[in-house]
């Protein structure tokens, strides 16, 4: 099982080499792939899987498109 | 012109004959008519006021001709919404770097009557993307800028500038008898207070946000739940590190004007209850449902 991960603004640093196809487990959540990815839980406000916002307890499945958003307020 | 004939006579008279932009054929009310015609209602006076020029391009508009500075709108937004944009009134909190872009959009485009508001004074960091910002304009305030901008642009449009930062009361104030409001302010800190002003006065609010490369536009309308509900107000805000270079300012006062104009128009909201995410890095836009 294989998901793409988009990590926005300050959150880029963290993202993975194999962003495009990041292997995760059975019963694998957002808040479970967060923390393989070692951001820190303050710092991100919006996650969204394919289109849609979500919380962190949303389990993953295979191909899900993944958005990691930190707080924005730049004008 | 004739004082004899009525202003739709004299601007029947002064129209001529033009191709559109999709090749088919319309009227159209040369620039230097309006201004003559406007300055025959303002009776004599040397300039001619914003109220007279508004009132000459509706007329126009209602018989089925177009004021020349509108043409090349004309294929995108029909008579009928060119109407609804000019008799439209926006108010837009803050004239930085979304809010300077978006103003010129507005004012070009016709909307009638615009307030905006901002506290701020203009500082050599800001010159990197705020459209207000020039070596002239330099520790000016912001809302004179605009003001000065707006009237050199297009003097149709009612401009209401505002030097104050609004607390929620005066945001409150502010927002009374206009039928949008723009969030164009900077950090996260008063985006809260503006979602529940809009909210209160039962109008739609666009708003954007950029980090870096990043950002996003949103639409919330009253009552539903919008991007400061996500982020609140008193995060640390990505832009504090990555700053705010002039593309993606630019793309998201752009895209967020495109949005305001569509809803003057009477049209569908097409961000309402969404963010449209962008990153200028990697060229990606997505449309996420909140």
């Amino acid at each position: 099982m294989h998901v793409t991960i988009k990590c926005f603004a300050t959150l880029s640093r963290f993202t993975p080499p194999d962003a495009e196809a990041f292997a995760i487990t059975p019963g694998e959540t957002v808040a479970d792939l967060v923390k393989r990815l070692g951001i820190p839980s303050a710092d991100l406000k919006l996650v969204f899987i394919n289109g849609a916002h979500v919380e962190l307890d949303a389990p993953l499945a295979d191909g899900d498109r993944v958005g990691l958003f930190p707080a924005v307020g730049g004008g | 012109m004739p004082l004899s004939l009525t202003l739709d006579e004299n601007i029947r008279a002064l129209s001529r004959p033009d191709a559109r932009s999709d090749g088919g054929q319309c009227r159209v009310l040369p620039y230097f008519a309006v201004l003559d015609l406007a300055r025959s209602l303002g009776r004599g006076k040397a300039k001619p006021r914003s109220k007279a020029m508004l009132n000459v391009e509706l007329a126009a508009l209602e018989l089925g001709i177009i004021p020349e500075r509108y043409l090349r709108n004309s294929t995108t937004y029909s008579f009928a919404e060119q109407i609804r944009m000019l008799k439209s009134r926006v108010a837009m909190v803050g004239l930085g770097g979304l809010g300077g872009h978006a103003l010129e959009i507005l004012a070009r485009s016709g909307v009638g009557s615009i307030c905006a508001a901002d506290g701020d004074e203009f500082q050599p960091s800001n010159l990197n993307r705020q459209l207000l910002c020039t070596r002239r304009s330099l520790n000016g305030y912001k809302a004179a800028a605009a003001a000065a901008r707006v009237h050199l642009i297009n003097p149709a449009v009612d401009f209401e500038p505002v030097a104050a930062f609004l607390d929620e009361g005066l945001m409150e104030r502010f927002l009374m008898g206009a039928s949008l409001a723009v969030d164009a302010l900077g950090g996260l800190r008063d985006r809260p207070a503006l979602l529940r002003q809009a909210a209160k006065a039962g109008i739609p609010l666009v708003t954007a946000a950029v980090a870096g490369q990043a950002g996003y536009v949103a639409t919330v309308l009253p009552g539903a739940k919008g991007p400061s509900d996500i982020f609140g107000a008193d995060s640390e805000a990505a832009e504090n590190t990555l700053g705010t270079p002039a593309p993606a300012v630019a793309t998201a006062a752009a895209l967020m004007t495109a949005e305001v104009l569509n809803i003057l128009c009477g049209r569908e909201p097409r961000l309402a209850g969404a963010m449209l995410v962008f990153d200028l890095e990697g060229m990606s836009f997505e449309r996420v449902s909140l």
